[in-house]
Parts: C-alpha cells; sequence; structure tokens
C-alpha cells in the first residue's frame, strides 16, 4: 500500500505538509469545482497513489503572467502540491537547464511520454510570415506546436492568449496571432482563459486529470464549466445592488463608497463567465469589483477590443456616428476611432485642454 | 494612508433569511435518517448553496452545540465541531490568511478527516520502533 502511495505524500511529509492538509486542500478544490463532496476523498486517494504525469508547459507569445498567477499563488505550498504530484519536464521560465540541454530535456520527455503527457500552452501562436515573429531555439512557436501536439494526451490552454488569442490578436493584430484551438483540431483541448487565469482553476483541471484521467465538463468555448458555468454578475456580491436600480455613477461618490453596482462604470461581469466572484485573488483577500473597479471582462474572447472599460454594457457608443455598438466595435471603427481621438488630442493640444479618460471614451 | 481612512461603508444586501437554510435542515434529517438505518454517511457542501449571513446563523441555531469540538492546524485553522444531534458535525476551514475556504455538514460517525490514515498508522508505528530500537 505505502509503495502505491509513490512520492507525492512523502514529498508532502517533507515539507511538513501533513495528509490532512492535503484532504483539507482537496475538500476545498472540490466544493470550488462544483464535484460531490464526496469527490474530495476520492481526489486525494487518487493524487497521492497517482503516478506523477508528465508536463510539457510551452510558452509562446506572452508575458509571463500566467505564469506568474500560478507560481507566486498565496498559499504557494497548497498550490505547489499540484506540481509535486505531477513531473514538469519543460518550462522555460522556471526549469533549471538552458540552451541546448533545455531542448533535449523537451525532447526526451516527448519521446518517454508518447501519447501520454499533458501540454500546456500560454501565449498566443503568431502565424504572420511563417510565425517568425516569436521563437524559440530556432523554431517558430507554429512549428513547435505542430510537433509536440500529435503525441500529447490533452493540451491546456492556459490564459486568454492561448484560449482566444488574448492581446497579441487585438486589432490590428500585426502578428497574426492565433490561438491554440485554431490550429490544433483533433486533440482535447481545455481552455482556462483569464489574463491571468486564477490560480486554482489550473491546479483543478490538473486534480481532475489526475483524479478520473478525464478532463472535467467544458462549455461551448472549451472551458470547465465548474469555473466558467456563471457569469460574474451572476455570482457578483453587489449584484442585490443591480436589482435594486442602485449604481455608482462616478469612482468617487456615494454609490461607490456604499459598494453600489458598478455597471454604468462599465463593469463587463455581466456577460463575462469566470469564478472571480467566488473564489477571489491573493488567497481570497478580494477581487476587481471588492476593490472598486468594474470587471474588464477578461476572460472573454476579444475582451481588448469590446469596447472601452469605461462604457457601460448597454450605453450606445457612436458618438462618431458610426452605428457601432459597445460590443460591435468592428475593425474600421476601430480605426476611425482612434482618428478622431488623436485628432482630438490634437486639438486639445493646441488649445492647452487636459485630455481626460472621458474624453478618449465618448 | 491605510485604507481605513477611506470612508467606505459596503452595505450588504442579504442580510436576511433566504428560507435555503431551512431545506438544507431538510437534508441533513434525511441523511441523519440514512446514517442511522443503513450506516450510510454523507457530507453537505454548504459553500455550494447560496446561504445568507443570516441562513448560517439560523441553521447553527437549530443544530445548535454538541459535546465534541475539534481544532486542527491543516495550513491554516480548521474547526470540527459536534452539533446538538449526534452524528451532524460542522466543518469551518480557513486559509492561513483568515479567510474562509471550505464549510461542509459532515453526517457520519466521525469526520473523516479526523480519522488516522492507515498508512500514516503504519509508519508511525514503523517510525516508533524504530525509536525503541534507538534506545537499547
Amino acid at each position: 500500500m505505502r509503495e502505491q502511495e509513490g512520492r507525492l505524500v512523502a514529498s508532502l511529509a517533507q515539507q511538513g505538509i501533513s495528509r490532512r492538509t492535503f484532504m483539507k486542500y482537496c475538500a476545498t478544490l472540490a466544493s470550488m469545482m462544483a464535484l460531490p463532496p464526496s469527490a474530495g476523498i476520492a481526489m486525494a486517494e487518487a493524487m497521492a497513489s497517482s503516478r506523477r504525469p508528465s508536463v510539457i508547459w510551452l510558452p509562446f507569445q506572452e508575458c509571463t503572467g500566467c505564469t506568474e498567477s500560478i507560481t507566486r499563488s498565496h498559499s504557494p505550498t497548497l498550490e505547489g502540491l499540484i506540481f509535486d504530484a505531477i513531473s514538469l519536464d519543460y518550462q522555460e521560465t522556471l526549469m533549471a537547464a538552458a540552451g541546448h540541454q533545455a531542448e533535449e530535456a523537451l525532447e526526451k520527455a516527448i519521446e518517454d511520454n508518447k501519447g501520454k503527457f499533458v501540454l500546456i500552452i500560454d501565449g498566443s501562436v503568431a502565424t504572420g510570415l511563417d510565425g517568425a515573429y516569436s521563437c524559440i531555439a530556432g523554431r517558430s512557436n507554429l512549428e513547435l506546436l505542430k510537433k509536440v501536439a500529435p503525441h500529447a494526451a490533452a493540451i491546456v490552454a492556459m490564459g486568454s492568449c492561448a484560449a482566444y488569442g488574448g492581446i497579441p490578436k487585438a486589432n490590428p493584430n500585426p502578428t497574426a496571432a492565433v490561438s491554440v484551438s485554431d490550429i490544433i483540431k483533433d486533440k482535447p483541448i481545455v481552455n482556462i482563459p483569464g489574463c491571468p487565469p486564477i490560480p486554482v482553476v489550473m491546479t483543478g483541471v490538473l486534480a481532475h486529470f489526475l483524479t478520473f484521467g478525464s478532463l472535467p465538463e467544458l462549455d461551448k468555448l472549451g472551458r470547465p464549466k465548474a469555473f466558467y458555468g456563471e457569469t460574474i454578475h451572476d455570482r457578483c456580491y453587489r449584484r442585490p445592488f443591480y436589482d435594486q436600480g442602485k449604481f455608482a455613477k462616478t469612482f468617487d461618490d456615494d454609490g461607490a463608497r456604499n459598494g453600489w453596482c458598478l455597471f454604468e462604470l462599465g463593469c463587463k461581469g455581466p456577460i463575462t463567465y469566470n469564478a472571480c466572484a467566488t473564489v477571489k485573488w491573493n488567497g481570497g483577500t478580494s477581487w476587481p469589483v471588492e476593490s472598486g473597479h468594474g470587471c474588464l471582462g477578461c476572460s472573454e474572447p476579444d475582451f481588448w477590443d469590446g469596447g472601452g472599460f469605461y462604457k457601460a454594457l448597454s450605453m450606445p457608443a457612436n458618438p462618431l456616428k458610426l452605428a457601432a455598438g459597445a460590443a460591435v466595435a468592428g475593425a474600421a471603427a476601430g480605426v476611425a476611432i482612434s482618428f478622431a481621438n488623436r485628432a482630438k488630442k490634437g486639438a486639445a493640444k493646441a488649445a492647452h485642454e487636459t485630455t481626460t479618460l472621458a474624453d478618449l471614451e465618448k | 494612508m491605510g485604507l481605513e481612512s477611506i470612508p467606505v461603508v459596503t452595505q450588504s444586501a442579504s442580510d436576511g433569511l433566504t428560507g435555503n437554510a431551512a431545506a438544507v435542515l431538510r437534508e441533513i434529517a434525511a441523511r441523519l435518517e440514512s446514517l442511522a438505518k443503513e450506516g450510510q454517511s454523507g457530507i453537505i457542501d454548504l459553500g455550494a448553496m447560496p446561504l445568507s449571513p443570516a441562513d448560517k446563523a439560523w441553521l447553527a441555531d437549530k443544530l445548535g452545540q454538541g459535546e465534541v469540538e475539534i481544532n486542527l492546524e491543516l495550513d491554516g485553522p480548521s474547526h470540527v465541531r459536534e452539533t446538538r444531534y449526534a452524528g451532524v458535525w460542522w466543518l469551518l476551514h480557513h486559509n492561513p490568511q483568515g479567510a474562509v475556504t471550505g464549510e461542509f455538514i459532515e453526517i457520519t460517525r466521525i469526520p473523516e478527516l479526523v480519522l488516522a490514515h492507515p498508512a500514516d498508522i503504519i509508519s508511525g508505528s514503523e517510525s516508533l520502533n524504530f525509536l525503541i530500537d534507538d534506545l537499547c
């Protein structure tokens, strides 16, 4: 029995983490994933006894924010548990090896674990100029993805860039960036969007894979339903104020001080599916709306091009009479608005006026 | 300047009873009956349903206080409390920062978390024997 338990429980014990601490972690993880409460015990048993699966993590066009989110989560020992349960064979930012040694580690991990490893991608895939915009060790991200993906058991697209193209794909998308699922069509892909994503979503997906040998249930955009099943708005603690019609009108009025709904200040909570409202950030300390700022909608496709962050969702947004609603600000409109804004900036400069945020959002 | 100097007073819009606590109480009763008759344990995740602070207070009041209270230090405090009804336990987990990370009602003879794991008992027995060997 003890041999079966593998390295996890032993390595946890070395770090001073008891089995009960691990069971507690699994119980809360199962609760967050909306699994039956008994699944926490199953998870603890399965993860403690499972063979450590190989994980290859490839960073593409990204800012390392996703890696920061995972590795600097508030309880490093507990999120680190999952990294003890896996064998992270290649991760350029975290691995000690560099250069040829690192590339050899990648080749070896693929060879040793063909068809069995989990491939994590963060960052979008540049396709312009045959992918030349983003290269590692002389190979484009596009080439590397096409080489590694066929041998993976499953792919996790970490962050909005890997899931939907993210900020690199924002207009005018100079590198012709696309998402992982735009390139790879024949592998199970889990999208974990967010800029960055919530650490526990990542560990939850890996825990599910380790426990049940399968990926959790996904929605139509490939996101785990347990974390992306409801909108920020539906689970927001300020929701009752929305229902009562109590809105903050500016960031420093009485409404804002009383913690009223931020809808009119541009909160994208109603159209954003994510778990921030329940899981929160920084070890459950707070989250954007609790700190007084509306949701940017960072886990939704093309959030960067979805209109101004401070424009209310249902307010018409066509001061330039371009018939462009907040949600349908197309490429042409975007360019026109930027020209108009530039003109406005120039005019303001000439007249020695201060250009405010509100001017640019008009 | 600390946060306390910013005059923000957050109103709570859901202080009242929602009626959900009564439903939870009935589920506890049903599971306790099944524990009595079939020996079937059960867990209810209080975080999985919308309960206002008033709902939780109501539920805590109805379930009352039993004889056993266990405090565990598991990377943040955890608290296991027997209610007035034998076999019904209230579990509350916190993280090291003090935020509640999980709240469960467990209907069982003794919560799984408290039990010593068989593998840990074997390794404990071995360690103790090593210790005794070293004494000689």
